[in-house]
């Protein structure tokens, strides 16, 4: 065996379905714990210390925002929610609560690795601390708060590179409306959905190749925002 | 002698009790008359006509003033026994003394009368009082009209009905329709219920100049209408108006409250179904995701990673994988529409940019696109439009998805959005065979498909839930084949008011290449 296993606890409710992912996640090298309730999840969340959480949001003993919001409390370790296409707003609390990213069942082998391992890269810091970062044709100091793209100066307001700062530091990472209006314009204006339209319009305007079908600056809709690199 | 109520005495019987009580003064006067002097006999006449004032009402008392100074002539003054005067001044004496027994008398019924009307005036109020304590705990509007009929039988002799308007807002008499009114009577009644609600106390005499007939004004709107029919031998109606207006206006509150009351119980119960539909369909949804969820996922895994399996099989697990995600799609489809038709589908509107919901949409289509390029042309400047971004971005998934999926690989899929009448018209076009020539009317009714048997997938449903999002938006959709070829679906979406204000963003130097 290799020298270090990822821990990662999976929180499900429905055992066919955490099979599937124990075996999708154990084939890919990963260490694996099963939890089918939210006491479960708690205890085993600390007795086992895992790295990583999928976190099914439809528990028969509570919800997993409950679960969401007990971890956060003590750990920064991502926590990657399951989802029904129904029911998007506990999604969105479960994501103001601190959870990371969702996926919508059904999803492929493909999507949910994919996302363990964006969110573990980011966890152990794989993408932070860089001055500069680049994406698309775009290059952005965060040293000296420059923005090129294809080497020409783009100018951004205040707010507009306060915004892109953001999404950057969270790049791979679902943020929510009331998250990017809480960090850039302050707690009164979580509410002003309109701010975050308007000003992701313009970024997109001025980075993106098309700013109709973005490539990096993504809308989650009805959730929020996502950077991709 | 003790009389409980003159008033139920004949006009003659309380004329020959006042002449009575005269004679029975005189008649003990008499024995006295060389004791007492004259002034004191006076004065006990003048009692006398005080007493018969005060309980037999006026006319007896005035029948007594003058019988007494007659008397008083006739068996005191000398001579006695005769009407004769010795002495002139005698005269001044039953002057004064007629003119004070008909003063008292007079004072003295109006004081009686104004004390009757003051111990009437506070029963009434205690009545209204106690109308006004039944109308508060009225539990039904049966309730309300029995107490106030009753009301209005006992406290001012009158018939009450009730005229209360329908759903169509037409007037039916209440609980049962009763004789029947007049035609100038029905008249009357439809122009005091539809009359202009400017003039608080609208109250209108009937024909008869008796009746009445009260709006009931509630606070939001008129409740109806209150007729009092008159007994013709009861002047009670018309005098009590202005207390009967006070009775329609506590009709009016305590429909009033009835109907709120009601709307309240109907929201509730509403609510209740609402929910048990709600539940019912995502307890469906969770049952049927869950094994769609372990199929998928388990092809998926097998196609993907069977490095053990062979070309074909994996192949199969492949088309495994893609026929449990259409199987999916069907289901949320399905559950889609049954949430859309029952009706009530709250929007959750936020504003948004139309641009950022097509985008997301084309890029949740993802693999569905890869041979179809989607050109979108929005127009610039566009303002925010408040939608319900959830169920829109469904709306364009459903369009593009289906122009993709009858258009020729390569050809393109274009989206164009254009201001429309304040709001926001939007057309998606592709370059296939266009709708089958016919059919227009009817693609987006529940399971039409515009060629029958043919080979794309999709339960026909795409297109309907369209209509039905755009509808509940008050958006029209329509489906046409353009002269230069192919299909277009045109919806409109309309203005949802002045998107809120940015604050403008003070020029600062903090912002990045500056």
């Amino acid at each position: 065996m290799s020298e270090h296993q990822t821990g990662i606890l999976v929180v499900e409710d429905e055992q066919e379905i955490r099979r599937f992912i124990r075996q999708t996640l154990e084939r890919a090298g990963y260490r694996v714990f099963e939890a089918a309730t939210l006491q479960q999840a708690l205890d085993d969340a600390v007795a086992r210390r895992p790295e990583f959480v999928v976190l099914d949001l439809g528990l028969p003993d509570g919800d997993g925002t409950d679960f969401v919001r007990a971890v956060r409390d003590w750990s920064r370790m991502p926590v990657l929610i399951l989802s029904a296409r129904s029911d998007e707003a506990n999604k969105i609390t479960a994501l103001d609560a601190g959870a990371d990213d969702y996926l919508t069942k059904p999803f492929s082998v493909g999507e949910l690795l994919a996302r363990v391992r964006a969110l573990l890269r980011r966890a152990e810091g794989g993408d932070a601390g860089a001055a500069q970062v680049r994406f698309g044709e775009v290059e952005v100091d965060l040293a000296r708060r420059t923005v090129t793209r294809r080497g020409e100066a783009v100018h951004l307001t205040a707010l507009e590179y306060r915004l892109l700062v953001v999404l950057l530091a969270n790049a791979g990472k679902v943020m929510t409306h009331r998250q990017l209006l809480r960090e850039v314009w302050g707690a009164a204006y979580v509410d002003s959905t309109h701010y975050l339209r308007i000003y992701v319009g313009h970024l997109r305007q001025k980075l993106e190749a098309d700013p109709t079908q973005p490539a990096h600056l993504r809308t989650e809709i009805g959730v929020g925002y996502r950077f991709q690199l | 002698m003790k009389i409980d109520n003159p008033e139920q005495l004949s006009r003659g019987a309380r004329h020959l009790l006042a002449l009575l009580a005269c004679g029975l003064t005189v008649m003990v006067g008499l024995p006295l008359r060389d004791v007492l002097d004259l002034a004191n006999i006076a004065m006990l006449m003048l009692l006398t006509v005080v007493f018969i004032a005060a309980i037999l009402g006026r006319a007896p008392a005035i029948l007594a003033s003058f019988v007494s100074v007659a008397a008083f002539d006739f068996f005191y003054v000398p001579p006695r026994l005769s009407f004769l005067v010795s002495d002139v001044q005698y005269l001044v004496s039953f002057a004064v003394m007629l003119v004070v027994s008909l003063l008292i008398s007079h004072l003295t019924t109006r004081l009686q009368a104004s004390m009757q009307e003051a111990l009437e005036r506070e029963q009434r109020a205690h009545a209204l009082y106690a109308l006004a304590q039944a109308l508060a705990g009225a539990m039904s509007v049966a309730q309300v009209v029995r107490q106030v009929g009753a009301f209005v039988r006992e406290q001012a002799g009158g018939e009450a009905r009730f005229f209360l308007p329908d759903e169509g807002e037409r007037l039916g008499e209440f609980p049962e329709a009763g004789h029947p009114l007049g035609l100038d009577e029905s008249l009357v009644l439809e122009a005091v219920f539809r009359a202009g609600s400017g003039d608080p106390s609208n109250c209108v005499s009937g024909p008869n100049g008796l009746d009445l007939y009260l709006p009931l004004n509630g606070a939001t709107r008129r409740r109806g209408v209150l007729f009092v029919r008159a007994r013709e031998d009861d002047p009670g109606v018309p005098v009590l108006r202005p207390m009967l207006e006070g009775v329609a206006s506590l009709t009016a509150i305590a429909l009033e409250r009835l109907h709120f009351v009601e709307v309240a119980q109907a929201s509730q119960l509403e609510m209740a179904a609402e929910r048990l539909r709600g539940s019912i369909l995502s307890s469906i949804s969770h049952d049927i995701r869950t094994p769609l969820t372990v199929l998928f996922g388990q092809a998926d895994a097998l196609a993907l990673a069977g490095d053990h399996l062979g070309d074909a099989e994996r192949e199969a697990a492949g088309a495994i994988r893609d026929q449990a995600g259409r199987l999916h799609q069907m289901v949320e489809n399905l559950l889609d529409m049954a949430r859309l038709q029952a009706g009530q589908v709250r929007l959750r509107r936020d504003w948004h940019a139309i641009d950022e919901v097509i985008g997301a949409s084309i890029r949740l289509l993802g693999d569905a696109l890869r041979e179809h390029p989607v050109k979108v042309g929005v127009a610039r400047e566009l303002s925010l439009i408040a939608l319900d971004a959830v169920l829109m971005e469904r709306v364009f998934c459903n369009l593009i998805e289906n122009a993709a999926k009858y258009s020729p690989p390569g050809a393109a899929v274009t989206v164009e959005v254009r201001p429309d009448d304040g709001g926001l018209a939007v057309e998606v076009r592709d370059r296939g065979p266009g709708f089958p020539s016919g059919s227009l009317g009817r693609v987006f009714r529940v399971f039409e498909r515009g060629v029958p048997e043919s080979p794309a997938s999709g339960a026909g449903l795409g297109l309907a839930i369209c209509r039905a999002i755009v509808e509940a938006h008050g958006g029209h959709i329509a489906a046409s084949n353009p002269p230069e070829g192919g299909a277009c679906v045109r919806f409109t979406l309309p203005s949802s008011g002045e998107p809120p204000r940015i604050e403008p963003e003070l020029a600062d130097p903090a912002g990045a290449g500056s």
